[in-house]
């Protein structure tokens, strides 16, 4: 204590800033007090150093923040908006062109085609997401000359004129004519045509490509063939001839990575009565392949099969004595899958987000055998089966046997034969048809009279898989809008979450392929724009799913604030009190000298 | 000429291949006359020396190979695309609870050799392909496994998980990869999946049998899916595959006896049934298998058990116990009559052969189901055949820093006559392959490998014939230790140790329970020069019969010891918390205190010390003029201090406090 006393008055001449001169002689100013008064101006060498801590610690803040940032890909969100306000704003147009052909009629092509668009348009019910565009040129053939409307139309050039008689629909054989449409119009054009004859036994069809006819008596009006032919332009050609609002347009049973598996069960509901087998490969090559190969562009379809034992259906049936056969009606039939029995399995072979579709071959045990499905009117279904929607397909095959079960072995190998095998795969493909939307019947039966529809050996034909494409295009382009929508309205509600570089790709490759399947469809490109769609979804699926987006999405502000406050926290109280305290005391001194000064002018 | 010829040779080889891709192509192999897919389910009973019953089930389905891989017929579709996908040669999973004992239930048949399995999950797999894709094989393998059975076997996929073995494991290649998981529980949706595999699952045959709880009420129970792919792929042609799934039960039958409290009967084995033990019987076979049997194994020691007991007429024991009505004798009674028995070839190493009863399942139906019986009339003792050396394995030292691991293989008594082996008596020596996986955080110090034979300390280049070491890579790749010793005949007791340190995990790697310890898989100790086999004499029937061609097999006697726990240092979980907040505490108290120091005033604080000194005349006046005002009861009032001032004082204390409550509900009200 007295060392420092000592050194005090040493020094203190000194310590110009601080308030110690003036107590040092109070003598000789008898008016001074050092309580309010002060000789000296106030020094800044402790309040510039408190601030500059203090400047310094706020400065540091800035780097604190970046030092807890999360890595974030730049993600292209104004392309996803635009991408979607494009699908939105009605842009995705699929261009048709239409060509309808009158042979044999007399008129102005020019009415006609006014009349066909009219009607067109009246029934053309505008699909909210995916609209066409269509263009139409019609053409009278008198034999020798052709009167075309529009007369410039770069799509109706391609046709010769007179090649085309009434000679030609003579002959019953529609196949036959089928094949001389295709060889008259070319197959590569993707123009629908529809040709009008008059003449010869009414009849209408429409062909496996893209052609239909149509041969209406010799005094039939030629306004009535107009309607005709505008009702199939739109309900077939365009809408691929299925009802309003039976299963919704865009539903598709593709999985998101654009692959089907179709996983056919055989299944053997008790094999103590009878076990049977198929020769599946048999029926792969002659059935299946074409259909497969027919559907490439639309998806990637892959087969694979097995047989069941011990399956029970999971509903009982009733002993119908009329039938002579045990009936399962049709509002039990939520009730025959028995997803406890049945373990149809997923397969290894495909991929994650394939969709996988069952068909079940049901084999009645001796117990409920044979065994009808009744339909809701009391009739018995034809084919004996019943679709799932985006499940599958289910057919009850009755043994031949089991009515007169005499010469049956309990437990012998049995084969399906190749017939009944054929049928119920004639049945799967229908099923198949009508998973996608189509009619499994060939018959049309529009407003203004029938068509008949040519069925393909390929399960699909050229024009509907044309709306297929269409359809799934459409589909996917939206899927995909929607699921980047998605991801991008997450992105932006999670700022704290860890977004890879590698969605950032898959993004950015999504988008492409969505524009570049825009494009093309644009172009009638159907195939690959549904090809390339495809792609845009999947990706857009794999960056919303991606694994890293599940895992550690965020670490939490009360994380942030556990690890870093008990440093902060009582740092920045010493730092903030001490620029307070020197704050609150310089201008305290600043004042008790503003004060001397005052008094020491008035005295002076 | 011959050279002539062989171009043309290969250039129709050429052509045939690519014809025959073409004809795959299109999916066209549609070959008639083929073998067809089989299956087969049979269930083999033992009585066990300890009064517990074997149960081992036994399915088999196999696929031909060139068969359309798209269709099959009874073989389950997902065993076969995972062998196409994964292009595996071979593999088995197990899943086992509990610890086979194999000195009381033997260790030297087929059934031990093969099915006794380590507890949890094991898996290897021999795979097809070029060494550089094996790794993401097994990693996809892993996972899909793991979807397939409802098991963590997923975790095997990572680096630190497997190991590939090059010698030691038997069905060794460069291919294989193995790894365990000793703590997965296994339960029923393991055993579910399993059974989806079968094509009658548990709705008929044997399987039927299967009951749950009597199952996992059992001392152990391995069950076990073993895959073989025969033929290449390279034709083309999927390939064939052998699908052997078994279950093995180690049972305690309940006595039916109703009487125990009689002494002599105390000693008998308890008597069982199919009923009694599984709670249900077998209402005829799955239709689907191509044969389905019953066995009733009396393993060697026994039936030279009964021989003994029926001393009285030695010529003619032979024959009774081979005879027809020799299911129900003085000794036991069987339930049941047996379509056919089986005596063993007597081998050159003992001289007792088992007998093997057979029951065909075909023969019962619904209204007549199959329930086999053995009813014990007079006590018997006997022993199971053990393996030439008992292996078992234990931890050494203690603390969290270093250990030792000692497995320790002595001679079991009844193996004088297994020495045949090696013939040459002076000579004579027993080769034994260890192989023992450690995970990386122990680590091993392969240097200190000792040896001891009969408590002896041996060189160690004069036991060890073959080594092979991989060390571990931290969080990389396990260490493998693979041995083979060579032991003189006579030992009768042999050890190896070799010390450990402990590592440290990092924070993240710890186990949810760390302080539970971490597990090292079982070593597994083989004799490559002994062959469990048992070969029955009757032959016609045998090759429709896997159960007993399996035992034919030559397949080496192997044992795997126990599985240790090894105790690691955890750390207090809150650490680094702490750490944080200690840390961060100090260095405020630093700053702070370095902030004050920097602003002080010394000149000033003197200023008012020295005022204070001035005003007061000393400290002892003070304390006594104080102590006085209270005694005196007044308050001493300061001769400097004003009202006013300390009125202020109190209202900026107050305000203090009312700030810091006001933060203090702010604050909770932000955050609530």
């Amino acid at each position: 204590m007295a060392e420092i006393s000592e050194a005090h008055d040493s020094d203190s001449s000194k310590l110009q800033d601080s308030g110690s001169e003036a107590p040092q002689r109070p003598e000789s100013e008898p008016d001074f007090d050092p309580k309010i008064t002060r000789k000296t101006k106030p020094g800044l060498k402790r309040l510039f150093l408190t601030f500059s801590v203090l400047f310094s610690f706020l400065l540091g803040f800035p780097f604190l923040w970046k030092s807890v940032e999360i890595y974030r890909s730049p993600l292209p969100f104004r392309e996803i908006d635009s991408l979607s306000t494009q699908l939105r704003s009605d842009n995705l147009l699929f261009p048709l062109h239409f060509h309808a052909l009158f042979v044999g009629f007399d008129s102005e092509p020019d009415s006609l085609r006014r009349s066909i668009l009219s009607a067109i348009a009246r029934l053309a019910s505008q699909n909210p997401k995916c609209s066409n565009n269509y263009t139409l040129s019609v053409t009278v053939d008198l034999d020798s000359r052709c009167l075309r409307s529009p007369t410039s139309s770069p799509h109706s050039s391609t046709y010769q004129c007179g090649s085309i008689t009434a000679a030609d629909f003579v002959q019953n054989d529609d196949v036959a004519v089928d094949e001389r449409l295709a060889s008259v119009f070319g197959g590569k054009t993707k123009e629908y045509s529809v040709v009008v004859v008059k003449g010869g036994n009414e009849r209408a069809v429409v062909g496996k490509h893209r052609h239909a006819w149509m041969v209406v008596g010799d005094g039939s009006e030629v306004e009535v063939a107009a309607a005709k032919v505008a009702e199939l332009l739109v309900k077939v050609f365009i809408n691929g001839g299925r009802e309003e609002g039976s299963i919704r347009n865009e539903f598709m049973p593709v999985g998101a990575d654009g692959k089907i598996v179709l996983s056919f069960n055989l299944l053997n509901a008790d094999p103590r009565d009878w076990a049977y087998d198929r020769d599946f490969e048999k029926i792969d090559d002659t059935l299946l392949a074409p259909m497969i190969e027919a559907l490439g562009p639309v998806a990637n379809i892959s087969v694979e099969s097995q047989v069941l034992y011990h399956t029970p259906k999971a509903s009982f049936s009733y002993w119908n004595q009329k039938l002579e056969s045990y009936v399962f009606s049709t509002k039990d039939l939520p009730f025959f899958v028995n997803s406890n029995e049945w373990h149809l399995d997923t397969s290894i072979a495909a991929g994650g987000r394939s969709k996988i579709l069952q068909f079940a071959v049901y084999v009645p045990s001796a117990k409920e055998c044979p065994l009808l499905l009744q339909l809701l009117n009391g009739e018995i279904s034809k084919t004996n089966g019943f679709i799932s929607p985006m499940w599958g397909g289910v057919v009850v095959w009755n043994p031949q046997g089991c009515l007169k079960d005499s010469e049956f072995k309990s437990g012998a190998k049995n084969i399906i034969p190749i017939q009944d095998l054929e049928n119920m795969f004639e049945v799967f493909i229908g099923q198949f048809r009508q998973l996608f939307g189509f009619k499994s019947v060939n018959v049309y039966a529009g407003a203004s009279g029938d068509w008949n529809l040519l069925p393909s050996e390929r399960g699909f034909t050229e024009w509907e898989l044309d709306v297929l494409s269409r359809q799934h295009t459409c589909f996917n382009l939206h899927s995909c809008a929607t699921t980047l929508g998605s991801l991008s309205r997450l992105v932006q509600s999670l700022p704290r979450m860890i977004i890879m570089d590698e969605i950032g790709k898959q993004v950015k490759f999504s988008l492409e392929a969505a524009n570049l399947a825009l494009s093309n469809a644009s172009s009638r490109v159907y195939e690959s724009s549904a090809a390339s769609s495809s792609k845009a979804s999947s990706l857009a699926e794999d960056a919303f799913f991606h694994p890293s987006i599940m895992s550690v999405s965020y670490y939490s502000f009360e994380h942030c604030f556990a690890v870093y406050s008990p440093f902060f926290l009582p740092v920045s109280m010493h730092v903030l009190l001490a620029a307070l305290k020197e704050l609150r005391r310089y201008k305290q001194e600043k004042a008790k000298n503003l004060a001397w000064k005052a008094k020491a002018n008035s005295a002076s | 000429m011959a050279l002539l010829r062989r171009p043309l040779l290969v250039l129709l080889l050429v052509v045939t291949h690519q014809f025959l891709q073409l004809w795959i192509v299109f999916g066209s192999v549609n070959e008639e006359g083929q073998k067809q897919e089989e299956f087969f389910e049979e269930l083999l009973l033992k009585p066990l020396p300890d009064r517990k019953l074997l149960t081992h089930f036994h399915f088999q389905s196999s696929a031909p190979p060139s068969s359309n891989g798209r269709h099959h017929h009874l073989f389950p579709k997902a065993i076969s695309q995972l062998v196409q996908k994964f292009r595996v040669k071979e593999m088995e999973l197990s899943f086992t609870q509990g610890r086979w004992n194999y000195e009381s239930w033997g260790g030297f048949d087929s059934i031990p050799s093969s099915n006794a399995k380590p507890p949890g999950v094991e898996l290897w797999a021999v795979f097809d392909v070029p060494q550089h894709l094996i790794d993401a094989l097994w990693k996809n393998l892993t996972h899909t496994l793991s979807g397939l059975f409802c098991a963590s076997i997923n975790f095997l996929e990572s680096s630190t998980a497997y190991s590939a073995p090059e010698w030691s494991f038997p069905p060794a290649s460069g291919n294989l990869r193995y790894g365990t998981l000793p703590r997965e529980a296994v339960c029923t949706e393991n055993l579910t999946p399993w059974l989806k595999l079968l094509p009658c699952r548990d709705k008929a045959g044997i399987s039927m049998l299967l009951d749950r709880p009597s199952i996992y009420r059992g001392f152990y129970h391995s069950q076990r899916l073993h895959l073989t792919s025969t033929g290449s792929g390279s034709e083309g042609l999927d390939p064939g595959i052998i699908l052997e799934q078994t279950l093995t039960v180690v049972l305690l039958p309940n006595s039916q006896r109703a009487s125990l409290a009689r002494a002599s009967e105390k000693h008998i084995q308890p008597s069982w049934s199919l009923r009694s033990i599984f709670g249900k019987e077998v209402s005829g076979k799955c239709v689907l298998a191509e044969n389905s049997n019953v066995y009733l194994l009396l393993d060697r020691g026994l039936v030279a058990e009964l021989k003994q007991l029926h001393k009285e007429d030695e010529e003619s024991a032979e024959k009774v116990l081979a005879s027809e009505n020799y299911w129900t004798n003085p000794i036991f009674e069987l339930s049941a009559k047996p379509d056919r028995i089986f005596i063993e070839e007597s081998s050159l190493l003992s001289k007792n052969s088992s007998i093997l009863y057979k029951f065909e399942v075909e023969k019962y139906s619904e209204s007549e189901p199959f329930d086999l019986g053995l009813t014990w009339k007079i006590p018997v003792v006997w022993l199971c055949q053990q393996a030439p050396l008992h292996a078992s394995r234990f931890l050494m030292g203690s603390g969290n820093e270093r250990g030792a691991i000692a497995i320790s293989l002595k001679s079991t008594q009844s193996c004088e006559g297994f020495t045949g082996a090696n013939f040459d008596d002076e000579r004579c020596e027993l080769r034994v392959d260890v192989f023992q996986v450690v995970p990386w955080y122990v680590k091993v110090y392969f240097h200190s490998l000792q040896v001891f034979v009969d408590q002896q300390p041996k060189a160690v280049s004069d036991i060890i014939e073959k080594i092979h070491v991989s060390p571990s890579k931290d969080k990389v790749s396990p260490g493998v230790m693979e041995l083979v010793l060579k032991l003189p005949c006579s030992v009768s007791s042999a050890a190896l140790t070799i010390e450990f340190d402990k590592g440290f995990l990092h924070i993240d790697e710890y186990p949810p329970d760390a302080n539970q310890g971490f597990d090292i898989p079982s070593a597994i100790v083989s004799f490559p020069n002994f062959h469990a086999s048992m070969v029955f004499l009757e032959n016609d029937s045998l090759n429709k019969s896997p159960l007993l061609s399996k035992f034919q097999e030559k397949s080496p006697v192997m044992s795997y010891t126990e599985v240790l726990l090894v105790p690691l240092t955890t750390p207090d979980f809150s650490m680094p918390y702490n750490v944080i907040t200690i840390t961060c505490t100090v260095f405020a108290l630093y700053f702070g205190s370095l902030l004050n120091a920097l602003r002080r005033r010394v000149a000033e604080e003197e200023r008012f010390l020295k005022d204070k000194a001035a005003k007061k005349s000393g400290r002892l006046p003070l304390l006594l003029s104080k102590l006085s005002a209270k005694l005196r009861g007044r308050h001493s009032e300061p001769p400097h201090s004003t009202p006013g001032s300390s009125s202020l004082v109190n209202s900026k204390l107050v305000f203090k406090v009312i700030l810091v409550a006001g933060l203090a509900v702010c604050w909770q009200y932000y955050f609530s």
